[in-house]
């Protein structure tokens, strides 16, 4: 049946990447080469991913869509699926649903500056929008990325960081939280929103992105407003369980509002309508 | 034109009709001391006593667990194969008027952007035969919700039960004159007198408009009154399994390493590990964000996202909850 909602695509994973203890990176592509060239996606859609036999989880596509050909995930080791997902090896066969949910719009902030905000595993999703903006370099502003973790060993993407540390056209700030630096650390030590606070990014023209541990998001977007940012120039994307990703299961939900069918990305406009359901 | 009659003795020739010609028939049987929905293949095994079958005929086309997918685990890759579903003339007789209304529901969900076809070739084959309530309990409340044992929405042939026991017939859609039609031998031309119908009693005390206000007014999240009424819940989900309009489900594989199913399972909002995210983080961590999130789905997310009814009225909830928490008294202290 063509028309089976719960039936994934088959992807192949083509490569694996080491991002931090038991975290991980995908690099999958479809076994479907026509789908291969015409699967596209927007920055901030997520997706169902399949370990056959042990089920399905939902992680947001962690690559951009400018990139095409493939798409990344990144998730921790955790539970039944996610602990099935980390026992595969390159070239071996898992299922993809996606991509679902709606997404930043990226194409309404040209001109304007941006901060990315972002604590632990909550980077992937804000990766997506960084190599979005990224490959697009020349719409926009200044580019700022806060980007923390407990410790040294929990940065993901390290490479990456180090890529971005490098470039003159993006500014960086790693910071760890107390007690997680190593000696050779030469970032900052504190919390993701005292952090941003220090760093004190302008807010005048920019946009705001933030994704994190629930409590971390909180406090940015206090911290936020107290760099001055408005509500609608902030942005989140809310992680919240799910099963079928397309508004039928029924636990995604915060108060009326369904984050598969109306989310994942919302501004902290409309998060402070919601019903106080996190 | 005359009514058409649906007689007692001819209640066997219509079930055979129907199960003749490839079809399931689904009536109301004793199973266990209990009225309960189930296949029927002779018409001496259905009552006709009872105010409403324990479980809803939702899984009819919402089945308890359904396999999805097929997939084999080989050293090469994976072999997928998607189910299929067999839709086949599925007849429910005995429905209540007020479950009636609950298809139209399930169908917003189901269909919400995405169709999931398990479910609308199910519904699509599905003949809902209601027969009016002669009876009622004190669990009954239709008539507080805005239905009644005359409402005829939903059903696709409405039937008056006769002081004889015989059903006065009337067609109410498509699918039911179609019906009728093609199982013709088993109706009669004539006239009769139907019993009197049972109305429960309104609630005076509940007003809808005036919960659907209160619940959209946001500040009640944080209000005391939800652990106060519902504390007592255990979360045992049974009142999400008898619920008409109840849809939420799993997605889980079964099998072995090597081969299995993918399937869909009923799941409750009720469980302690429905919304519980991988990081140990539950959004609804106390048993009485879950119960308010249940009745928030009955009485704002279906009449404000679908237009339609969250709540029907049954009273199975009510029935069923092993520490009798009545959701009606939560209707009544939002009216207030």
């Amino acid at each position: 049946m063509s028309n089976n909602i719960y039936l994934p695509h088959l992807v192949t994973i083509e490569d694996i990447y080491e991002e931090a203890p038991d975290v991980r990176s995908f690099r999958l592509v479809f076994k479907d080469k026509a789908l291969r060239e015409t699967f596209d996606f927007k920055t901030g859609q997520f997706g169902l991913y399949s370990a056959f036999g042990l089920g399905e989880s939902t992680f947001c596509i962690a690559s951009a869509p400018t990139r095409k050909g493939y798409i990344q995930c990144t998730f921790r080791k955790s539970g039944r699926v996610t602990g099935g997902l980390s026992e595969l090896s390159i070239g071996d066969t898992m299922g993809f649903r996606g991509p679902y949910g709606n997404f930043f719009p990226v194409d309404e902030w040209k001109g304007k500056n941006l901060v990315f905000i972002a604590g632990g595993i909550g980077l992937p999703p804000v990766r997506s929008v960084i190599w979005n903006c990224l490959d697009r370099r020349e719409e926009f502003g200044d580019i700022t990325v806060v980007y923390g973790a407990r410790t040294v060993a929990d940065l993901v993407y390290k490479n990456e960081l180090q890529h971005w540390g490098d470039r003159n056209d993006v500014r960086l700030i790693q910071a760890v939280d107390p007690g997680g630096q190593t000696p050779e650390w030469q970032g900052k030590v504190g919390f993701v929103p005292t952090v941003l606070e220090e760093a004190a990014p302008i807010a005048e023209n920019t946009v705001a992105v933030t994704c994190g541990p629930p409590i971390m998001i909180k406090f940015v977007l206090k911290a936020l407003e107290k760099l001055g940012f408005s509500d609608e120039n902030v942005y989140t994307t809310l992680e919240n369980k799910m099963k079928c990703g397309v508004g039928k299961c029924g636990r995604c939900n915060v108060g009326d509002v369904y984050v598969c069918k109306e989310g994942p990305v919302y501004t902290a406009a409309e998060v402070k309508k919601m019903y106080n359901d996190f | 034109m005359a009514d058409r009659i649906l007689k007692k003795e001819n209640l066997g020739k219509l079930v055979a009709s129907v199960n003749g010609k490839g079809g399931r028939f689904i009536a109301p049987v004793l199973d266990a001391r209990q009225v309960v929905f189930k296949d029927v293949a002779r018409a001496e095994d259905i009552v006709s006593d009872y105010i409403l079958a324990r479980n809803s005929y939702k899984e009819y086309v919402f089945p308890q667990t359904e396999v999805v997918a097929d997939f084999t685990v080989e050293k090469h890759g994976v072999d997928l194969k998607s189910r299929e579903v067999e839709a086949r003339e599925t007849v429910v007789l005995g429905a209540r008027p007020c479950e009636a209304t609950s298809l139209s529901s399930l169908r917003a969900i189901f269909t919400w952007d995405y169709i999931d076809e398990f479910y609308t070739k199910r519904e699509d084959t599905l003949v809902v035969i209601t027969v009016a309530c002669t009876k009622a309990d004190e669990a009954c409340f239709c008539t507080t919700v805005g239905l009644s044992p005359e409402t005829k929405t939903g059903s696709d042939v409405y039937l008056l039960e006769t002081e004889s026991g015989d059903y006065i017939v009337e067609t109410m859609t498509e699918k039911g004159k179609a019906f009728v039609e093609r199982h013709k031998a088993a109706f009669t031309e004539g006239g009769a007198k139907a019993k009197a119908l049972v109305m429960p009693e309104k609630i005076g005390t509940i007003d809808l408009n005036k919960v659907g206000a209160r619940l959209k007014d946001k500040s009640h999240y944080d209000d005391q009154v939800w652990a106060r009424l519902t504390r007592k819940c255990i979360g045992c989900g049974a009142c999400t399994f008898v619920c008409p309009t109840c849809h939420c489900f799993d997605i889980t594989d079964e099998g072995t390493a090597f081969a299995g199913e993918r399937r869909k399972n009923w799941d409750a909002c009720q469980y302690d590990t429905f919304t519980l995210h991988a990081s140990g983080h539950n959004p609804r961590h106390y048993q009485y964000q879950r119960w308010r999130n249940r009745f928030m789905c009955k009485f704002n997310f279906y009449p404000e996202k679908f237009a339609s009814k969250g709540c029907v009225g049954c009273g199975r909830c009510i029935r069923v909850c092993p520490v009798r928490l009545d959701i009606t008294e939560v209707m009544e202290e939002f009216s207030r």
